[in-house]
Protein backbone atom coordinates (compact mmCIF):
# COMPACT_ATOMS: atom_id res chain seq x y z
CA UNK A 1 0.00 0.00 0.00
CA UNK A 2 2.87 2.51 0.77
CA UNK A 3 4.15 1.78 -2.54
CA UNK A 4 0.77 2.76 -4.29
CA UNK A 5 1.28 5.95 -2.76
CA UNK A 6 4.61 6.65 -3.62
CA UNK A 7 3.89 6.52 -7.05
CA UNK A 8 0.91 8.82 -6.92
CA UNK A 9 3.50 11.05 -5.60
CA UNK A 10 5.70 10.74 -8.06
CA UNK A 11 2.83 10.92 -10.71
CA UNK A 12 1.78 14.11 -9.53
CA UNK A 13 5.82 15.92 -9.18
CA UNK A 14 6.13 14.98 -13.08
CA UNK A 15 3.34 15.80 -14.11
CA UNK A 16 4.21 19.29 -12.44
CA UNK A 17 7.47 19.26 -14.01
CA UNK A 18 5.74 18.72 -17.00
CA UNK A 19 3.85 21.63 -16.46
CA UNK A 20 6.61 23.83 -16.36
CA UNK A 21 9.10 22.59 -19.45
CA UNK A 22 5.84 22.77 -21.45
CA UNK A 23 5.48 26.46 -20.71
CA UNK A 24 9.18 27.07 -21.07
CA UNK A 25 8.74 25.33 -24.83
CA UNK A 26 5.97 27.48 -25.60
CA UNK A 27 7.28 30.93 -24.28
CA UNK A 28 10.99 30.01 -26.13
CA UNK A 29 9.11 28.85 -29.48
CA UNK A 30 7.41 32.29 -29.47
CA UNK A 31 10.88 34.57 -28.17
CA UNK A 32 12.52 33.09 -30.81
CA UNK A 33 10.26 34.27 -33.12
CA UNK A 34 10.30 37.73 -31.85
CA UNK A 35 14.28 37.86 -32.08
CA UNK A 36 14.49 35.94 -35.50
CA UNK A 37 12.00 39.03 -37.15
CA UNK A 38 14.04 41.47 -34.95
CA UNK A 39 16.73 40.19 -36.69
CA UNK A 40 15.48 40.07 -40.11
CA UNK A 41 14.69 43.77 -39.59
CA UNK A 42 18.20 44.91 -38.34
CA UNK A 43 20.09 42.31 -40.55
CA UNK A 44 18.73 44.69 -44.14
CA UNK A 45 20.27 47.59 -41.92
CA UNK A 46 23.22 46.21 -40.61
CA UNK A 47 24.33 44.15 -44.00
CA UNK A 48 24.83 47.59 -45.92
CA UNK A 49 26.29 49.15 -43.39
CA UNK A 50 28.96 46.25 -43.75
CA UNK A 51 28.95 46.21 -47.01
CA UNK A 52 29.72 50.21 -47.12
CA UNK A 53 32.52 49.92 -44.69
CA UNK A 54 34.00 46.87 -46.84
CA UNK A 55 33.55 48.96 -49.96
CA UNK A 56 35.52 52.33 -48.65
CA UNK A 57 38.57 49.74 -47.01
CA UNK A 58 38.78 48.26 -50.20
CA UNK A 59 38.58 50.94 -53.13
CA UNK A 60 40.33 53.67 -50.70
CA UNK A 61 43.28 52.03 -49.11
CA UNK A 62 44.59 55.61 -48.02
CA UNK A 63 41.61 56.16 -45.96
CA UNK A 64 41.54 55.23 -42.52
CA UNK A 65 40.55 55.67 -39.00
CA UNK A 66 41.89 54.80 -35.58
CA UNK A 67 40.04 51.92 -35.60
CA UNK A 68 41.02 50.42 -38.70
CA UNK A 69 44.82 50.41 -37.97
CA UNK A 70 46.24 47.76 -36.99
CA UNK A 71 48.10 47.76 -33.72
CA UNK A 72 51.14 45.44 -32.67
CA UNK A 73 51.13 43.42 -29.60
CA UNK A 74 49.45 40.60 -28.85
CA UNK A 75 46.86 41.89 -26.03
CA UNK A 76 43.46 40.85 -26.50
CA UNK A 77 40.00 41.74 -24.99
CA UNK A 78 36.96 39.35 -24.77
CA UNK A 79 33.36 39.89 -25.65
CA UNK A 80 31.49 36.54 -24.28
CA UNK A 81 28.18 36.85 -24.70
CA UNK A 82 26.19 33.73 -22.69
CA UNK A 83 22.82 33.11 -21.88
CA UNK A 84 21.62 34.56 -17.94
CA UNK A 85 19.83 31.59 -17.27
CA UNK A 86 20.66 27.87 -17.61
CA UNK A 87 18.25 24.85 -18.76
CA UNK A 88 19.07 25.77 -22.32
CA UNK A 89 21.25 21.88 -22.80
CA UNK A 90 24.77 23.14 -23.71
CA UNK A 91 24.16 26.09 -25.70
CA UNK A 92 26.29 28.21 -22.56
CA UNK A 93 28.68 25.29 -22.45
CA UNK A 94 29.28 25.41 -25.50
CA UNK A 95 30.36 29.35 -25.84
CA UNK A 96 32.33 29.78 -22.55
CA UNK A 97 34.50 26.48 -23.90
CA UNK A 98 35.25 28.04 -27.19
CA UNK A 99 35.95 31.42 -25.73
CA UNK A 100 38.12 30.17 -22.44
CA UNK A 101 39.78 28.03 -25.37
CA UNK A 102 40.84 30.52 -27.85
CA UNK A 103 41.54 32.54 -25.05
CA UNK A 104 44.55 30.21 -23.55
CA UNK A 105 46.74 31.54 -27.02
CA UNK A 106 46.69 35.12 -25.54
CA UNK A 107 48.96 35.44 -22.80
CA UNK A 108 47.30 38.85 -21.67
CA UNK A 109 43.65 39.25 -22.14
CA UNK A 110 40.88 40.99 -21.20
CA UNK A 111 37.40 39.62 -20.16
CA UNK A 112 34.20 41.64 -20.85
CA UNK A 113 30.75 39.40 -20.25
CA UNK A 114 27.26 39.42 -21.06
CA UNK A 115 24.89 37.71 -19.14
CA UNK A 116 24.63 35.86 -15.82
CA UNK A 117 26.02 32.24 -16.91
CA UNK A 118 29.30 34.08 -18.60
CA UNK A 119 30.34 35.86 -15.37
CA UNK A 120 29.34 32.60 -13.09
CA UNK A 121 31.98 30.88 -15.72
CA UNK A 122 34.73 33.11 -15.24
CA UNK A 123 34.54 33.46 -11.33
CA UNK A 124 34.49 29.64 -11.38
CA UNK A 125 37.64 29.87 -13.68
CA UNK A 126 39.59 32.32 -11.37
CA UNK A 127 39.48 34.50 -14.34
CA UNK A 128 38.89 38.26 -13.88
CA UNK A 129 35.89 39.49 -15.22
CA UNK A 130 36.60 43.43 -16.12
CA UNK A 131 33.59 44.45 -17.30
CA UNK A 132 29.99 43.34 -17.25
CA UNK A 133 27.10 44.24 -18.94
CA UNK A 134 23.85 41.62 -17.19
CA UNK A 135 20.91 43.40 -18.55
CA UNK A 136 21.44 42.84 -22.66
CA UNK A 137 20.85 39.76 -22.91
CA UNK A 138 17.09 39.05 -22.95
CA UNK A 139 16.11 41.68 -24.74
CA UNK A 140 18.81 43.61 -26.66
CA UNK A 141 18.32 47.13 -27.69
CA UNK A 142 19.91 49.42 -29.95
CA UNK A 143 20.53 51.19 -26.81
CA UNK A 144 22.12 48.86 -24.90
CA UNK A 145 24.18 47.93 -27.89
CA UNK A 146 25.26 51.83 -28.06
CA UNK A 147 26.41 51.27 -24.08
CA UNK A 148 27.96 48.25 -24.74
CA UNK A 149 29.95 49.96 -27.68
CA UNK A 150 31.16 52.80 -25.93
CA UNK A 151 32.74 51.22 -22.84
CA UNK A 152 34.16 49.26 -25.06
CA UNK A 153 35.56 51.73 -27.24
CA UNK A 154 36.68 53.84 -23.94
CA UNK A 155 39.48 51.18 -22.99
CA UNK A 156 40.71 50.77 -26.96
CA UNK A 157 40.93 54.52 -27.16
CA UNK A 158 43.17 53.98 -23.66
CA UNK A 159 45.19 51.75 -25.35
CA UNK A 160 44.39 48.54 -23.11
CA UNK A 161 43.88 46.13 -25.69
CA UNK A 162 45.11 45.59 -29.56
CA UNK A 163 42.33 42.99 -30.66
CA UNK A 164 38.76 42.82 -29.79
CA UNK A 165 37.05 39.75 -30.54
CA UNK A 166 33.67 39.07 -29.69
CA UNK A 167 32.11 35.53 -28.81
CA UNK A 168 28.50 34.23 -29.85
CA UNK A 169 26.51 32.04 -31.04
CA UNK A 170 25.39 32.74 -34.62
CA UNK A 171 22.16 31.64 -35.33
CA UNK A 172 21.78 30.36 -38.92
CA UNK A 173 18.61 28.41 -38.59
CA UNK A 174 15.96 27.53 -35.95
CA UNK A 175 17.70 23.99 -35.86
CA UNK A 176 21.18 24.70 -36.58
CA UNK A 177 23.27 27.49 -34.22
CA UNK A 178 27.13 27.08 -33.34
CA UNK A 179 29.34 29.38 -30.97
CA UNK A 180 31.48 31.59 -33.07
CA UNK A 181 34.19 34.08 -32.65
CA UNK A 182 34.48 37.63 -34.87
CA UNK A 183 36.86 40.20 -34.64
CA UNK A 184 35.28 43.62 -33.85
CA UNK A 185 38.45 45.77 -33.66
CA UNK A 186 40.49 46.73 -35.92
CA UNK A 187 38.12 46.83 -38.25
CA UNK A 188 39.76 44.74 -41.74
CA UNK A 189 38.71 44.18 -44.65
CA UNK A 190 38.83 40.69 -44.55
CA UNK A 191 36.89 40.10 -41.55
CA UNK A 192 34.10 42.03 -43.09
CA UNK A 193 31.17 39.48 -44.25
CA UNK A 194 28.84 41.40 -46.30
CA UNK A 195 26.15 39.24 -48.15
CA UNK A 196 24.44 42.34 -49.43
CA UNK A 197 24.72 41.99 -53.63
CA UNK A 198 23.98 45.08 -54.88
CA UNK A 199 22.90 45.48 -58.19
CA UNK A 200 25.30 48.39 -59.06
CA UNK A 201 28.61 47.41 -59.22
CA UNK A 202 30.35 50.72 -60.94
CA UNK A 203 32.27 53.47 -58.85
CA UNK A 204 31.08 55.07 -55.86
CA UNK A 205 31.25 58.31 -55.40
CA UNK A 206 31.81 59.46 -51.56
CA UNK A 207 29.91 62.69 -50.11
CA UNK A 208 31.83 64.59 -49.15
CA UNK A 209 34.64 62.67 -48.85
CA UNK A 210 35.25 58.74 -48.37
CA UNK A 211 37.52 59.54 -44.45
CA UNK A 212 34.23 61.40 -43.82
CA UNK A 213 31.74 59.19 -44.37
CA UNK A 214 33.94 55.96 -42.80
CA UNK A 215 34.33 58.32 -39.75
CA UNK A 216 30.36 57.92 -39.69
CA UNK A 217 29.92 54.27 -40.29
CA UNK A 218 32.26 53.18 -37.87
CA UNK A 219 30.31 53.34 -35.04
CA UNK A 220 27.58 52.32 -36.92
CA UNK A 221 29.57 49.37 -37.67
CA UNK A 222 30.72 48.83 -34.25
CA UNK A 223 26.55 49.02 -33.41
CA UNK A 224 25.86 47.12 -35.77
CA UNK A 225 28.38 44.08 -34.92
CA UNK A 226 27.27 44.08 -30.87
CA UNK A 227 23.32 44.51 -31.67
CA UNK A 228 23.55 41.05 -34.08
CA UNK A 229 26.01 39.47 -32.30
CA UNK A 230 23.31 40.06 -29.07
CA UNK A 231 20.29 39.10 -31.12
CA UNK A 232 21.96 35.66 -32.56
CA UNK A 233 22.99 34.52 -28.95
CA UNK A 234 19.68 35.54 -27.55
CA UNK A 235 17.44 33.78 -30.78
CA UNK A 236 20.02 30.63 -30.37
CA UNK A 237 19.60 30.48 -26.90
CA UNK A 238 16.02 30.45 -27.03
CA UNK A 239 16.63 27.67 -30.05
CA UNK A 240 18.46 25.44 -27.46
CA UNK A 241 16.21 25.70 -24.63
CA UNK A 242 13.27 24.85 -27.04
CA UNK A 243 14.95 21.91 -28.09
CA UNK A 244 16.09 21.18 -24.59
CA UNK A 245 12.71 21.94 -23.15
CA UNK A 246 11.37 19.27 -25.95
CA UNK A 247 13.18 16.45 -25.10
CA UNK A 248 12.60 17.48 -21.34
CA UNK A 249 8.35 17.13 -21.99
CA UNK A 250 9.18 13.84 -24.23
CA UNK A 251 10.89 12.20 -21.36
CA UNK A 252 8.64 13.14 -18.99
CA UNK A 253 5.85 12.03 -21.17
CA UNK A 254 7.61 8.35 -20.91
CA UNK A 255 7.78 8.77 -17.49
CA UNK A 256 4.34 8.98 -16.78
CA UNK A 257 3.21 6.48 -19.00
CA UNK A 258 5.27 3.65 -17.46
CA UNK A 259 4.38 4.98 -13.75
CA UNK A 260 0.72 5.33 -14.85
CA UNK A 261 0.94 1.58 -15.69
CA UNK A 262 2.42 0.53 -12.53
CA UNK A 263 0.01 2.44 -10.52
CA UNK A 264 -2.93 0.99 -12.44
CA UNK A 265 -0.93 -2.52 -12.10
CA UNK A 266 -1.21 -1.96 -8.43
CA UNK A 267 -4.38 -0.38 -7.96
CA UNK A 268 -6.44 -3.37 -9.37
CA UNK A 269 -3.54 -5.43 -7.78
CA UNK A 270 -4.99 -4.11 -4.64
CA UNK A 271 -8.88 -4.28 -5.36
CA UNK A 272 -8.37 -7.51 -6.74
CA UNK A 273 -6.70 -9.09 -3.14
CA UNK A 274 -9.67 -6.93 -1.44
CA UNK A 275 -12.13 -8.37 -3.66
CA UNK A 276 -10.66 -11.66 -2.37
CA UNK A 277 -10.62 -11.17 0.99
CA UNK A 278 -14.33 -10.19 0.69
CA UNK A 279 -15.60 -13.20 -0.85
CA UNK A 280 -13.54 -15.39 1.07
CA UNK A 281 -14.77 -14.15 4.17
CA UNK A 282 -18.38 -14.32 2.76
CA UNK A 283 -17.47 -17.87 2.27
CA UNK A 284 -15.88 -18.64 5.42
CA UNK A 285 -19.46 -16.77 7.03
CA UNK A 286 -21.96 -18.88 5.13
CA UNK A 287 -20.15 -22.27 5.43
CA UNK A 288 -20.01 -21.71 9.35
CA UNK A 289 -22.94 -20.22 9.69
CA UNK A 290 -24.74 -23.10 7.28
CA UNK A 291 -22.64 -25.49 9.58
CA UNK A 292 -24.31 -23.48 12.99
CA UNK A 293 -27.82 -24.15 11.19
CA UNK A 294 -27.14 -27.61 10.63
CA UNK A 295 -26.15 -28.14 14.49
CA UNK A 296 -28.86 -26.49 15.40
CA UNK B 1 5.78 66.25 -63.97
CA UNK B 2 8.90 65.91 -62.85
CA UNK B 3 10.89 62.35 -62.45
CA UNK B 4 10.31 59.86 -59.87
CA UNK B 5 13.12 58.04 -58.36
CA UNK B 6 12.28 54.67 -55.70
CA UNK B 7 13.57 55.69 -51.97
CA UNK B 8 14.05 53.51 -49.04
CA UNK B 9 14.37 54.73 -45.95
CA UNK B 10 15.44 51.96 -43.11
CA UNK B 11 16.27 51.57 -39.62
CA UNK B 12 17.67 48.85 -37.82
CA UNK B 13 14.22 48.36 -36.47
CA UNK B 14 11.88 48.87 -39.41
CA UNK B 15 11.50 50.09 -42.88
CA UNK B 16 10.23 53.86 -42.26
CA UNK B 17 9.68 54.69 -46.00
CA UNK B 18 9.15 53.03 -49.30
CA UNK B 19 7.91 54.39 -52.33
CA UNK B 20 8.95 56.73 -55.69
CA UNK B 21 9.40 59.84 -54.98
CA UNK B 22 10.49 63.57 -56.90
CA UNK B 23 12.39 64.37 -54.39
CA UNK B 24 14.68 64.25 -51.08
CA UNK B 25 16.15 66.80 -49.09
CA UNK B 26 18.91 65.53 -46.96
CA UNK B 27 21.26 67.38 -43.90
CA UNK B 28 24.57 65.81 -45.49
CA UNK B 29 27.50 66.25 -43.36
CA UNK B 30 29.20 68.75 -46.29
CA UNK B 31 25.94 70.86 -46.25
CA UNK B 32 22.12 70.27 -46.95
CA UNK B 33 21.62 68.61 -50.49
CA UNK B 34 18.81 67.89 -52.74
CA UNK B 35 18.53 64.55 -54.30
CA UNK B 36 16.55 64.39 -57.85
CA UNK B 37 16.22 61.30 -60.08
CA UNK B 38 19.31 60.49 -62.31
CA UNK B 39 21.69 61.76 -59.31
CA UNK B 40 24.92 59.91 -60.11
CA UNK B 41 25.75 56.94 -57.64
CA UNK B 42 27.12 58.22 -54.51
CA UNK B 43 27.46 57.75 -50.86
CA UNK B 44 26.14 61.08 -48.54
CA UNK B 45 27.38 60.57 -44.75
CA UNK B 46 24.90 62.62 -42.71
CA UNK B 47 24.25 64.57 -39.91
CA UNK B 48 21.03 64.66 -37.70
CA UNK B 49 18.89 66.41 -38.86
CA UNK B 50 15.57 67.49 -41.25
CA UNK B 51 14.76 65.43 -44.64
CA UNK B 52 12.19 66.92 -46.75
CA UNK B 53 10.61 63.91 -48.82
CA UNK B 54 8.55 65.61 -51.90
CA UNK B 55 6.08 63.35 -53.72
CA UNK B 56 3.68 64.59 -56.63
CA UNK B 57 4.04 68.08 -54.75
CA UNK B 58 3.53 67.61 -51.40
CA UNK B 59 6.42 68.29 -49.23
CA UNK B 60 6.69 66.44 -45.94
CA UNK B 61 9.21 66.64 -43.01
CA UNK B 62 10.80 64.35 -40.92
CA UNK B 63 13.49 63.79 -38.96
CA UNK B 64 16.30 62.01 -39.19
CA UNK B 65 19.40 61.06 -37.34
CA UNK B 66 22.97 60.58 -38.06
CA UNK B 67 23.78 57.66 -40.98
CA UNK B 68 24.02 57.72 -44.62
CA UNK B 69 22.24 57.84 -47.68
CA UNK B 70 23.37 55.67 -51.11
CA UNK B 71 22.43 56.58 -54.36
CA UNK B 72 21.82 53.97 -56.68
CA UNK B 73 20.56 54.11 -60.53
CA UNK B 74 18.16 52.05 -59.10
CA UNK B 75 17.18 52.91 -55.67
CA UNK B 76 18.11 55.55 -53.48
CA UNK B 77 18.39 54.22 -50.31
CA UNK B 78 18.61 55.75 -46.86
CA UNK B 79 20.09 54.06 -43.24
CA UNK B 80 20.29 55.72 -40.13
CA UNK B 81 19.21 54.72 -36.45
CA UNK B 82 16.11 56.65 -36.06
CA UNK B 83 13.42 58.26 -38.57
CA UNK B 84 10.50 59.75 -37.24
CA UNK B 85 7.93 61.63 -38.15
CA UNK B 86 6.74 64.99 -36.37
CA UNK B 87 4.02 63.68 -34.64
CA UNK B 88 5.76 60.51 -33.43
CA UNK B 89 9.05 62.65 -31.86
CA UNK B 90 8.35 63.00 -28.08
CA UNK B 91 8.92 66.65 -27.57
CA UNK B 92 9.49 66.24 -23.84
CA UNK B 93 11.86 63.73 -24.75
CA UNK B 94 13.77 65.73 -26.82
CA UNK B 95 13.68 68.48 -24.42
CA UNK B 96 15.31 66.96 -21.74
CA UNK B 97 17.88 65.35 -24.14
CA UNK B 98 18.69 68.88 -25.37
CA UNK B 99 19.45 69.99 -21.71
CA UNK B 100 21.41 67.05 -21.13
CA UNK B 101 23.36 67.48 -23.76
CA UNK B 102 23.93 70.98 -23.18
CA UNK B 103 24.81 70.70 -19.66
CA UNK B 104 27.68 67.62 -20.62
CA UNK B 105 28.83 69.88 -23.45
CA UNK B 106 29.53 72.29 -20.68
CA UNK B 107 31.56 70.15 -18.60
CA UNK B 108 33.58 69.18 -21.41
CA UNK B 109 35.81 66.54 -20.42
CA UNK B 110 37.62 65.25 -23.28
CA UNK B 111 37.66 66.01 -26.96
CA UNK B 112 35.94 62.28 -27.23
CA UNK B 113 33.17 63.21 -24.95
CA UNK B 114 32.66 66.72 -26.84
CA UNK B 115 32.25 64.87 -29.56
CA UNK B 116 29.67 62.25 -28.62
CA UNK B 117 27.91 65.21 -26.65
CA UNK B 118 28.03 67.48 -29.68
CA UNK B 119 25.90 65.16 -31.49
CA UNK B 120 23.69 64.46 -29.10
CA UNK B 121 22.92 67.88 -28.89
CA UNK B 122 22.48 68.31 -32.53
CA UNK B 123 20.45 65.32 -32.46
CA UNK B 124 17.98 67.33 -29.56
CA UNK B 125 17.77 70.49 -32.01
CA UNK B 126 16.91 68.51 -34.89
CA UNK B 127 14.12 66.72 -33.37
CA UNK B 128 12.99 69.75 -32.23
CA UNK B 129 13.49 71.94 -34.88
CA UNK B 130 11.24 69.13 -36.82
CA UNK B 131 8.62 69.09 -34.16
CA UNK B 132 7.91 72.77 -34.48
CA UNK B 133 8.02 73.49 -37.94
CA UNK B 134 4.78 71.64 -37.95
CA UNK B 135 2.96 73.40 -35.91
CA UNK B 136 4.06 76.15 -37.79
CA UNK B 137 2.61 75.20 -40.72
CA UNK B 138 -0.57 74.10 -39.10
CA UNK B 139 -1.56 77.57 -37.50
Amino acid sequence: MADITAIRHRIKSINDTHQITKAMELISVSKMRKMMNKQAYSSLYFDSVRYTVKDILRHSPDVRNKYTMRRSGGRAAYVVIAGDKGLAGSFNNNILNLAWKHMQDYPVHYVITIGQMARAFFESKKQPVDLEFTHAVTNPTLHDARGIVRDILDLYDKNLMDEVFVVFTHMHSSSNYAPEIVKLLPIEEQDIRAEVNTTYSGDIYYDPSPREVLDVLVPQYLIGMIYTTLIHSASSEHAARMVAMTSANKNAEKMLETLNLEYNRLRQGAITSELLDLTSGKFFYESTVRRGHKKE
Amino acid sequence: MPNKFYLEIITPEKTFYRGDVESIQIPAVGGDCMIMAGHQPMVFATQPGMIAITTDGQRREAFMSEGFIEVRPDATIAFSQAVEWPEDIDERRAEEAKERAEEMVRRNRSAAEYRLNRIALQRAFARLRVKHHEYGDKS
